[in-house]
């Protein structure tokens, strides 16, 4: 379980996160939502610790991981994908996953074959443009290759940022999908902050809507949805 | 023929220890994303350690193996105590633009390749020593004239070809390689990807200074010990490295190599004053024509 806890986030002067506190349940789908600028993507970047927090905790599985690096929180299971289809583009799609493993290669080989193959089983074509360049991708594929890099550390909370970001809906539909199935699947729990609040409460089992750096709603995904008046509030429709 | 053959042989191997240095630039910037101008500097001052070891009578070989020891601590020095801290400082929003955050790395090294020369002129006094080869330096005989080529160039090819291979292994075949090149490109991306890039960083300044003493201890016997020495070698160096393409171990060779042979050619067919002209014609010629460098890729800039 992640429990945050009056988490506040500044740049500059400009506070993000204004004091906020959630719960993401494990094995299941909690979806971040709001506007731009309600600083969805600062709360992942919180948790990660690509931002350091001014105050409030952040703990996971009972411990707290505010201050640690992020390249320390990966390894405690929890895997970020940020915006934008964070792939490394000169890097081959091989090598960009390769990557999220390299940190477990010495200690457990065997168990990072298995998860790349099963990777490939995911995204077969990923497998076939295995020897491409990253920057070669389409945008959805980009985005597949992204997941996979969080995927291969066999993570227990995967933070996904925006996957739908520029996709067509069709692709986004595959990915969301994808994720909703590994959810229910291997009980990964997943935090997933988007704009496209419809599809995102459609997966998800609990919903977080943000505005302005503060929790504004925290509510049953099902019920989320239903309600008009919360959404044409902030979400203007 | 005699004159075009010694031209050719006198430009390998100067070729050869270009290639080195350009080797070592391009090794800082796949690694740290930094163009280290104080890496001549680093040589230098390793250089004088090796000279001093062998005065007081060591073998050379020791003294060569304590010399690529302190490049590769100084490499790591220079990482440790200027370019980590300076990556920390967010002191103001102008310093932490992404122009500024790759511009500083650059101006600082300048600031140790300064402090480098000063230092070893005070240690050991600005005048030029001599400094020896480990294998024998008399030319090749070809048609009974003395061509201006050595065991100790044929050494020094033999040397570079290792460090090409063995790098080029490094980066392509090896987990620390790809984890070195991911820090580079996309520090963001590696450290969410469990990539400890403050160590891989430091570890890539290492093996840049092992990279770099290694050429100044062998460009060091045809050019005499002086804290500035090496400052052509930087100069050509990193024309061959950006020739070759920034990021593209083989380019850099291929740009080492190039120009040792243009050098040895003005030198020969035309006089030594142009050597600088003709390395700024071919440098500016190469980023109008192909800004990407001979074997680099199209996007190495991309921030």
């Amino acid at each position: 379980m992640l429990e945050i806890k009056d988490l506040v986030t500044e740049y500059g002067s400009v506070k993000a996160l204004n004091g906020i506190s959630l719960i993401a349940h494990e094995g299941k789908i909690t979806t971040v939502i709001g506007a731009n600028g309600a600083g969805k993507s600062t709360l992942l970047r919180t948790i990660s610790a690509l931002e350091h927090p001014r105050s409030g905790s952040i703990t996971w599985k009972n411990k707290s991981i505010v201050g640690l690096s992020p390249e320390k929180i990966v390894r405690l299971g929890i895997a970020h994908v940020p915006e934008g289809h964070a792939v490394i583009s000169q890097l081959s799609v091989e090598e960009n996953i390769e990557m999220g493993a390299l940190f477990r290669m010495r200690s457990n080989k065997a168990d990072v074959r298995l998860a790349i193959q099963e990777i490939y089983q995911l995204f077969p074509r990923l497998e076939e443009r295995k020897k491409q360049l990253a920057g070669s991708l389409s945008g959805g594929e980009r985005q597949m290759l992204a997941i996979s890099r969080a995927l291969v550390s066999r993570p227990s909370l995967l933070l996904l940022d925006e996957p739908s970001l520029g996709l067509a809906p069709l692709v986004v539909e595959q990915i969301i999908q994808t994720v909703n199935d590994l959810c229910r699947n291997t009980g990964l729990t997943v935090l997933l902050v988007e704009q496209n609040a419809n599809t995102a409460l459609g997966v998800a089992d609990h919903g977080i809507l943000l505005s302005l750096g503060t929790v504004a709603a925290d509510l049953p995904a099902a019920q989320m949805k239903a309600d008009v008046a919360l959404r044409a509030a902030y979400l203007g429709y | 023929m005699d004159i075009f053959l010694s031209a050719i042989f006198a430009g390998t191997s100067r070729g050869a220890i270009y290639a080195l240095a350009a080797l070592g630039l391009v090794l800082v910037w796949r690694g740290a994303g930094v163009v280290n101008f104080a890496q001549m500097g680093q040589a230098m001052f390793s250089t004088y350690i090796a000279s001093t070891l062998i005065a007081q009578n060591y073998s050379y070989w020791i003294a060569f193996v304590v010399a690529l020891i302190s490049g590769g601590v100084l490499g790591g020095l220079v990482d440790l105590l200027v370019m980590r801290p300076l990556s920390r400082k967010r002191s103001s929003s102008v310093l932490d633009s992404p122009a500024m955050r790759s511009t500083v790395p650059v101006i600082a090294s300048l600031g140790i390749l300064g402090v480098l020369q000063a230092a070893a002129g005070m240690i050991w006094a600005a005048e030029e020593r001599g400094f020896p080869t480990p294998v024998n330096s008399l030319g090749l005989v070809i048609n009974g004239k003395i061509m201006p080529f050595t065991a100790f160039d044929l050494f020094v090819m033999g040397i570079v070809f290792v460090t090409l291979v063995a790098t080029t292994y490094f980066f392509k075949g090896t987990g620390m390689g790809l984890a070195m090149r991911a820090s580079a490109l996309n520090p963001e991306v590696a450290r969410l990807s469990g990539i400890r890039i403050g160590f891989v960083r430091t570890l890539s300044w290492v093996i840049s200074g092992v990279a770099s003493s290694l050429a100044g201890l062998l460009v060091t016997p045809s050019a005499n010990l002086s804290p500035y020495t090496l400052d052509l070698i930087l100069i050509i160096g990193f024309t061959a490295a950006v020739v070759g393409g920034l990021d593209s171990l083989l380019g850099s060779v291929i740009g080492g190599f190039a120009l040792g042979l243009l050098v040895s050619f003005v030198n020969v067919y035309d006089a030594p004053e142009d050597i600088f002209l003709a390395i700024l014609i071919v440098l500016l010629t190469v980023l109008v024509i192909r800004p990407q460098g001979i074997l680099g890729s199209k996007e190495v800039r991309r921030v």
